[in-house]
């Protein structure tokens, strides 16, 4: 088989794995994209994996965007095509069971199991983003500068309302002016 | 009292989206959403409320999912894919850009220290979330349990997702079953 379509299909399967599995809006599956889009298939290193997901905070938009990142990657012949194939396979399948959904949602509506759902998974999600605070952290730079950084942005995300893509961008001005 | 008053054309309501995704960052999409549709007639507050609780437990983005609920309240299918692309199509092709660029300059060193800088920042913003969703836990220790046992078996045993979430998932669910009954009276 063509390298590239072997790449895309593997493409849209991982990704669409992903998708269906990605409770919470997808905060926790970082740690399992990793496992297949670094360690599995080779497709991007930690590194880049860390500055795709940076990327992916810092557009408009769903973080989780960034896959298209991996799959421009993956298929270095043809980065156009593997980036639409990973976009399909993140966002196709949560959708098609959103939309699938219409149905049950009436009933859906008073039904016990919306909370139970919602409140049942939030701590197996949230273990899952601490998970992920190692998996991004395996791609960040490692120096005092940079923990100096972190522990800033953690600090003023907490405590201030300074939003998301503004700490991103301050951040990267800290790396051109210390040449992290 | 028609809650579907006004019936948008799928042109209008991929724009809608398109306008949204492109321009709004985290929490201020669902705030946009909630403005553009109750300000263009399509359904009221309850309806909109619904669509956001419904969009935030199954999987996939919040903003996607609070999307495709809108568009199929006002057009059906249609007016799903119709939002589907608004929704897509505009944040695939700003992150193309960027890595058209990122593959171009990352080795330039000044665009090179300034991705370590963002990457060193982005770790921050993940374990500031991290903090601020275990910090919601901390009324029931059985529930931090759940998170630090779900952290170690993911990070140290690499366990896989879908393991993930039927275990840690499933207790989780289980516990939230047992202690909204003894909170509850039995409603029979």
């Amino acid at each position: 088989m063509n390298h590239t379509v072997e790449t895309v299909l593997h493409l849209l399967w991982t990704f669409s794995q992903l998708s269906v599995l990605g409770f919470g809006g997808g905060k926790g599956i970082i740690p399992q994209m990793h496992a297949d889009a670094v360690e599995r298939y080779h497709w991007v290193t930690s590194q880049q994996f860390t500055q795709f997901y940076t990327i992916g905070k810092l557009v408009p938009g769903p973080t989780t965007i960034f896959a298209a990142l991996v799959g421009y990657a993956a298929t270095p012949g043809r980065p156009l095509v593997g980036a639409a194939a990973a976009t399909i396979g993140m966002f196709l399948p949560s959708s098609v069971i959103m939309v699938g959904f219409d149905s049950l949602w009436d009933r859906f509506r008073a039904s016990p199991w919306r909370t139970l759902i919602a409140r049942g998974l939030a701590p197996a999600i949230v273990g899952l983003v601490w998970s992920s605070v190692l998996t991004i952290g395996r791609g960040a730079p490692a120096n005092a500068v940079a923990y100096g950084v972190t522990a800033v942005v953690v600090f003023l995300s907490l405590r201030t309302k300074i939003g998301t893509p503004l700490l991103i961008l301050l951040s990267g001005a800290v790396g051109v002016a210390a040449h992290l | 009292m028609s809650v579907e008053s006004k019936e948008p054309g799928l042109l209008e309501i991929a724009l809608t989206f398109a306008s949204i995704s492109s321009t709004a960052f985290g929490g201020g999409q669902k705030a946009s959403v909630r403005q553009q549709v109750l300000n263009r007639g399509w359904m009221d507050h309850e309806r909109f409320m619904d669509g956001l609780e419904i969009a935030q437990v199954l999987p996939g983005p919040n903003i996607l999912n609070l999307a495709l609920y809108c568009g199929q309240r006002v057009r059906g299918i249609p007016g799903a894919v119709a939002a589907f692309v608004g929704a897509s199509v505009p944040p695939f092709l700003i992150v193309l850009i960027a890595g058209a660029l990122y593959f171009k300059f990352s080795t330039n060193p000044y665009v090179h220290g300034a991705l370590r800088g963002c990457a060193a920042g982005a770790l921050g913003l993940t374990i500031a979330n991290a903090l601020d969703l275990s910090w919601d836990e901390r009324a029931d220790w059985i529930r931090l349990l759940i998170v630090a046992i779900t952290a170690l078996a993911v990070s140290l045993l690499k366990m896989p997702l879908l393991l993930v979430l039927v275990a840690f998932g499933g207790a989780g669910i289980a516990r939230e079953y047992l202690s909204s009954r003894r909170k509850t009276p039995k409603i029979v």
